[in-house]
């Protein structure tokens, strides 16, 4: 069955971008992240144009995270103070990152930044993860009990002025990092059509040393906030949202995250990290590969946007 | 039995272009082409009006009483719609040859040439190269008016049944193509980067399926009547198409006709294209809405069935 994109200006049959969702609705709900990072380069590869697969996919991780977040939120998981900081950056990053991928647009090196973004971004978390994983693993089998939270020590965010308690958090400290943190992933999310829980979650840990409990609440009302400004920000700027593709991935995605999440509960913690870090490198390589290899096509051609083009 | 059926289709065709042909009278007079440096010879001048008989006078080229030979032609479609279900159409154009002096369809007298042509574009085209091992785009040409989609349909290949000259006074054919380059960012380029920019423009838009030509597309099916379909791909921009329909004899351009083909968005299509764009604020927060809306039915849904 096929249906025409009003935004993307093509026909798509509905169950390849259904199972698409699916898919990545599967793996995210096995591994407990948003999947923005495995779909938006999917619909790229499917000849979806980059900016509105980005675009879109802000506002199916919408659909994706809001569910988790209030869950989270009725097991008060969500530390408020640290997440509306973390908003708060994370706005005006999304601002700003719908600004440059206007300009990029114009320039004509949207896909190539894309590009670079998920190799660069994929690259580094995936080879993290995959040492990670693979220290537990071997640590499990000898038999050393895994390390905790190590205890506060001070470290120079310690010394930025502004600082806030965090009740929930159990903290005291400069709002300066947080927000920071909240503005970066504020632009990769512009950017790259992801959540940026990828980002957000490891810097909350191993950066401002937030307990574990509320790391990922508190990223999910980030990212269902940001996403959402996200979302309306490339509809008014660069008009990149399509709705009907966005809502097929939504359905797909739901249904495949609930059969995911019982997949995710038979498999180890350290065995889902280091398939998720596989996954993650594969991703990048595939990209690596379009960056380095000779392309059959020199030549692409688009509609001029704006000005001089 | 198959004379009497093929007189009665070219009956009735004819009908339905002499009774068409009216309702189409603002599209006939080959109005696109007047910007060209040098102007057709030929006469759009005695392009029939729509609905009256060629002029019983011949011209004065032609000492001899045979009436001058016309062409009619309209399009099966005159308004193609896109909804959601578009997944491309066909749109079939016939026409006839007025004082036709063909024997059959077979003769081989006539060649017919049919160029269906969307509206002009603004395109930029990039070329990569290989920057320190990685290929990006580093040059860029923007044309000002490139047509969107580009068909040409004919009774034989091209460069047997006319001139190039001919051809290139009539924008039959993809060299012929239009398309002015206005300078981009980057100024380096020389007349050979920008034909292989245009080249490339027109090997890109063939492999999108929206330039193509159909070397012998057009059929006859009389002596006077004949018909040819083009394919409209899903993909096809939205807007305006421009069908023109030029006759020949032994290379010899004896007639033209313009016809009109209008291409909409409809239904459902139409309303959330309009909404992204007249409305994107409210078209954003709309499909945020959606979204929110899809994540709770999702999450209550799915609670309950685990229940």
């Amino acid at each position: 069955m096929n249906f025409y994109l009003p935004i993307a200006e093509m026909s798509a049959n509905v169950f390849v971008f259904l199972g698409m969702g699916g898919a990545v609705g599967f793996l995210s709900g096995m591994f407990g992240v948003g999947g923005g990072f495995l779909m938006t380069p999917l619909l790229i590869f499917s000849g979806i144009p980059p900016a509105v697969a980005v675009g879109t996919e802000s506002a199916q991780i919408v659909a994706s995270s809001v569910s988790g977040a209030i869950a989270q939120w009725r097991r008060n998981n969500i530390d408020l103070m640290m997440g509306t900081v973390l908003l708060g950056g994370g706005i005006i990053g999304s601002v700003f990152g719908v600004q440059v991928v206007k300009e990029l647009r114009k320039a004509g090196q949207f896909d190539f930044v894309v590009a670079v973004a998920y190799v660069t971004f994929l690259g580094v978390i995936g080879t993290l993860m995959l040492i990670e994983s693979l220290n537990t693993i071997r640590k499990v089998r000898s038999g050393t009990a895994s390390p905790l939270r190590d205890a506060q020590h001070h470290n120079w965010i310690h010394r930025l002025p502004l600082k806030m308690r965090f009740k929930r958090s159990k903290l005291y400290i400069s709002a300066i990092p947080p927000f920071l943190i909240g503005a970066f992933v504020g632009v990769l999310a512009a950017i790259m059509g992801v959540g940026g829980g990828f980002v957000m979650v490891p810097a909350m840990i191993y950066l401002l040393r937030v307990p574990t409990n509320v790391v990922v609440g508190t990223s999910l009302f980030q990212i269902v906030f940001v996403t959402a400004a996200t979302t309306i920000l490339h509809a008014t700027q660069n008009k990149t949202v399509d709705v009907v593709l966005a809502l097929i991935l939504m359905i797909g995605g739901v249904i495949g995250a609930q059969f995911g999440a019982v997949a995710g509960q038979r498999l180890k913690g350290e065995q889902l990290r280091f398939l998720l870090a596989a996954l993650v490198l594969l991703v990048c390589l595939r990209i690596a590969w379009s960056l380095v290899a000779a392309p059959d096509e020199f030549y692409s051609i688009a509609l001029a946007i704006g000005g001089r083009g | 039995m198959r004379p009497v059926l093929s007189s009665l289709f070219i009956l009735t065709s004819a009908a339905v272009v002499l009774a068409l042909g009216p309702i189409a009278g603002d599209a006939q007079q080959n109005p696109t082409r007047k910007s060209r440096a040098a102007p057709a010879p030929l006469p759009l001048a005695t392009a029939p009006l729509p609905g009256t008989p060629a002029p019983a006078t011949a011209p004065e080229a032609r000492p001899t009483t045979e009436l001058r030979e016309t062409v009619q032609a309209d399009v099966s479609t005159r308004s193609v719609s896109i909804t959601s279900s578009f997944t491309g159409t066909e749109i079939v154009i016939f026409g006839a040859v007025d004082n036709s002096r063909q024997s059959s369809a077979e003769s081989g007298l006539y060649d017919v040439v049919i160029v269906l042509e969307g509206t002009p574009t603004r395109l930029v085209s990039r070329r990569k190269s290989n920057v320190a091992g990685i290929w990006l785009n580093t040059q860029s040409l923007t044309f000002e008016s490139v047509p969107s989609y580009y068909a040409i349909a004919s009774t034989r290949p091209l460069d047997e049944l006319a001139d190039p000259l001919l051809l290139r006074e009539n924008d039959i054919g993809f060299e012929q193509v239009r398309m002015a380059p206005i300078s981009g960012w980057e100024t380096g380029l020389t007349t050979a980067d920008l034909a292989d920019f245009k080249t490339a423009v027109i090997r890109l838009k063939q492999k999108d399926g929206l330039y193509k030509e159909e070397q012998y597309g057009v059929v006859f099916i009389g002596r006077s009547l004949f018909r040819a379909s083009i394919e409209l791909p899903a993909n096809v921009p939205v807007g305006p198409l421009v069908a023109r329909v030029y006759l020949l004899r032994e290379g010899q351009l004896l007639s033209t006709y313009t016809a009109r083909v209008k291409l909409e968005r409809e239904g459902l299509e139409r309303v959330l294209h309009n909404f992204a764009f007249d409305h994107p604020l409210f078209y954003g927060v709309f499909t945020v809405a959606v979204a929110v809306g899809a994540g709770l039915l999702a999450s209550t849904m799915f609670r309950r069935a685990s229940h």
